[in-house]
């Protein structure tokens, strides 16, 4: 037993906050998951890939666009947005052919496109490491209180309402939104009164696959771009999605904040065996509520 | 009905020439065969390595080969993986009829191929793989390591750090088999010379943890005078990102063995924080020696990027694979083994030499702090220390040790 023994409130304080700004990436890409699980039925495996392709886009774009801060904005800002485009083109070309199949199918195809995903990452960007600076006014730290907080850091935390708020918006206040919930909750009325499901599918598949690609953009500059990031995302967001809640997107919220927040304060508190935290924690949820914390549309 | 007769005729001696030809051809070769991971982020080492094996045989080809035959190379696959490597190791040998394997970046395949190679007597050259052990408790008379390994780094890394004023250290790494070696090592060395330094605390992390912020805040709020980080491949670049984000570099020191290596480096560019420091047996930039200078030289030329340590392993590599042959006078695995064991050669580095009890290559180490120097677009380690090889080799009676105790 090696508890940590000086562990002060500014400490705790900072470890908190570290923990939320992780749980925002968190957040983003498994609300993506937990939308398209929530709609389609089908847990996308690729959607890891779509992260790992936004990080590798905000690089490229970064970088041509040229160094600097713009740069890094300007990729943040198209990078979703391509990876958007790309789920649009595989959805309409490949995808909307198969909905009418049996499920493992389509739960192949997922899989069959996080491979393609990987592939075509290795053949357009190679095997080497790639690293993005955050920009200039985002690098360094802010210290109050005898507290230190990366300015990066920061920024994902002001984010993490955003898209939170963005997405409710979406779901609740919009025409689409509406749609995609009746859908969840029964696809074969939504057809039933004249809506075109087949593109409410499509545009809830695209929507989920931008929040990838805007997680992956994000995460750019804290993280070395490569080929490994895809799974050792997927796996965390899919237990994020369970815990929380299958296709619920506030459950999605629910289990970021825990996963992440039990995982920095593992850290600062038993940091030899931090791995075990956010695991644990999700065995102890499954235990109560094996359906998960909220109300799954499933 | 007759031409077709004489076409069939002409067709069978032009099979039969074909495999004798063949057959010639293969007898005026010496082939090797490379296991290592081409594929996901360990690739990027692997190919370091195999660029600067081909230049090194180029050469000795250009001048004539070895003992009058070709040195050619096949290489496969292992994935990161034990199975796929030991499968691989074993059609190399029995369908390609290799005369020697190397490879590779992962120590398990390492282990598992230098038992095949054992087994097969055919000689295996480690080339990226660090677990002591390779040479060490699980050593043979057909096991090369051209590369340092854990202990050796474990000293290193002691000597060097003995001669700062830290005393509370906390420890970090990767949850595995090499950051737990290379932890035990600094550390076990680190007391044995000051035996006053206290541990604080540890942190580990899971291979390929994305994200080290929360790791820095907890150790920042725990107040060591200096961090031993032991995390290798892929954890390197994102820890030091971190490490310069949240300004972890100028609050404590932190060592981590390959900081200043250029695989590292210069993915960053300039946004490697300046200060850390690290160890490594090759700098492109250091020694300033003309040897140093013209294999510099030549790789940017052929490739068009600076070599790194892996450039210079492979090179080694093909370069000794090319002196054993010769001091052995023939193609015979036996001898070649026995050749190569003791043998010294140049490099662009300076003289290196395969040990004579473990079959450790023994190379210096350079300890070094990260700086941004102008003229490159990332940073370089300056305020170089070189600590010779005989300060970090293991002494014939700890490789007995180590062998009667497996």
């Amino acid at each position: 037993m090696d508890f940590s023994s000086t562990i002060s409130a500014s400490g705790l304080i900072q470890q908190f906050l570290i923990g939320l700004s992780r749980s925002t990436i968190l957040f983003i890409v498994s609300s993506g998951l937990s939308l398209v699980l929530g709609v389609l039925r089908i847990p996308n495996v690729a959607h890891g890939s779509l992260y790992m392709l936004g990080a590798f886009l905000c690089y490229s774009i970064a970088t041509l666009v040229g160094a600097g801060s713009t740069g890094f904005w300007v990729g943040l800002a198209l990078a979703p947005f391509c990876v958007a485009f790309v789920s649009l083109v595989v959805e309409r070309a490949l995808f909307s052919r198969l909905y009418d199949r049996e499920h493992l199918m389509l739960l192949l195809f997922t899989f069959a496109l996080m491979l393609l995903c990987r592939d075509a990452v290795k053949m357009i960007w190679g095997s080497e490491y790639r690293s993005l600076a955050p920009p200039e006014a985002l690098q360094g730290s802010l210290s109050a209180f005898g507290m230190m907080f990366p300015k990066y850091n920061l920024f994902l935390l002001s984010l993490g309402p955003v898209v939170a708020i963005g997405l409710w918006f979406l779901t609740h206040k919009t025409k689409i939104g509406k749609i995609a919930r009746a859908a969840a909750v029964d696809r074969d009325m939504v057809g039933a009164v004249g809506i075109n499901v087949s593109w409410v599918f499509a545009s809830v598949f695209v929507i989920g696959c931008f929040l990838a690609g805007l997680g992956g953009a994000l995460v750019a500059p804290t993280q070395n771009i490569n080929q490994g990031m895809d799974h050792t995302l997927i796996m965390e967001a899919f237990l994020i999605v369970i815990i929380g809640g299958l296709g619920n997107v506030w459950g999605a919220l629910l289990g970021a904040l825990i996963f992440g927040l039990t995982d920095s304060m593992g850290i600062l508190v038993w940091p030899q065996f931090s791995i075990v935290f956010p695991y644990a924690v999700v065995v102890i949820a499954l235990i109560f509520r094996p359906k998960g914390l909220l109300k799954a549309t499933w | 009905m007759k031409k077709g007769v004489i076409a069939l005729l002409f067709v069978c001696l032009f099979a039969i020439a074909g495999i004798w030809s063949g057959v010639v051809y293969a007898a005026e070769e010496i082939k090797v065969g490379i296991i290592d991971t081409y594929s996901g982020p360990p690739s990027s080492y692997a190919l370091d390595v195999l660029d600067g094996f081909k230049l090194a045989m180029n050469k000795i080809n250009a001048g004539g080969g070895i003992l009058g035959k070709r040195l050619s190379y096949v290489t496969r696959d292992d994935k990161f993986k034990v199975d796929l490597g030991l499968t691989s190791a074993k059609e190399l040998i029995m369908r390609e009829n290799v005369n020697l394997l190397v490879g590779t970046i992962n120590s398990a395949v390492s282990l598992a191929v230098s038992d095949l190679a054992k087994k097969e007597n055919i000689p295996f050259i480690v080339t990226y793989g660090k677990s002591s052990n390779i040479t060490g408790a699980k050593g043979h008379k057909f096991v090369f390591s051209m590369n340092e390994n854990t202990e050796m780094i474990g000293k290193a890394a002691a000597i060097g750090l003995a001669k700062r004023p830290f005393v509370k250290y906390w420890i970090a790494g990767d949850d595995y088999e090499y950051g737990h070696a290379v932890a035990d090592a600094v550390w076990n060395h680190l007391k044995k010379i000051k035996p006053d330094v206290q541990l604080m605390g540890q942190s580990w992390w899971k291979v390929g943890e994305p994200d080290f912020t929360p790791y820095i805040t907890s150790i920042l709020s725990a107040k060591p005078d200096a961090v031993i980080v032991a995390t290798g491949g892929a954890g390197c670049i994102p820890f030091l990102k971190a490490a310069k984000n949240t300004g972890f570099n100028e609050k404590i020191p932190i060592y981590m063995h390959t900081a200043t290596e250029l695989s590292t480096l210069r993915p960053l560019g300039l946004d490697a924080p300046e200060g850390v420091i690290g160890t490594a047996n090759y700098y492109f930039y250091y020694p300033e020696t003309p040897e140093n200078k013209a294999f510099v030289d030549e790789f940017r030329k052929a490739y068009d990027r600076y070599p790194s340590f892996g450039s210079l392993i492979g090179w080694c590599t093909a370069s000794f694979i090319a002196e054993a042959y010769k001091k052995a006078g023939k193609v015979d695995a036996e001898q070649f083994a026995a050749a190569l064991t003791g043998l010294t050669i140049n490099s662009p580095i300076g003289n290196l030499t395969v040990g004579q009890f473990d079959n450790q290559l023994m190379l210096p180490m350079f300890m070094g702090v990260t700086k941004k120097v102008p003229g490159y677009d990332f940073l370089i380690a300056s305020d170089i220390v070189t600590i010779p090889p005989n300060e970090l080799i293991t002494t014939a009676e700890e490789i007995r040790k180590a062998r009667e105790q497996k």
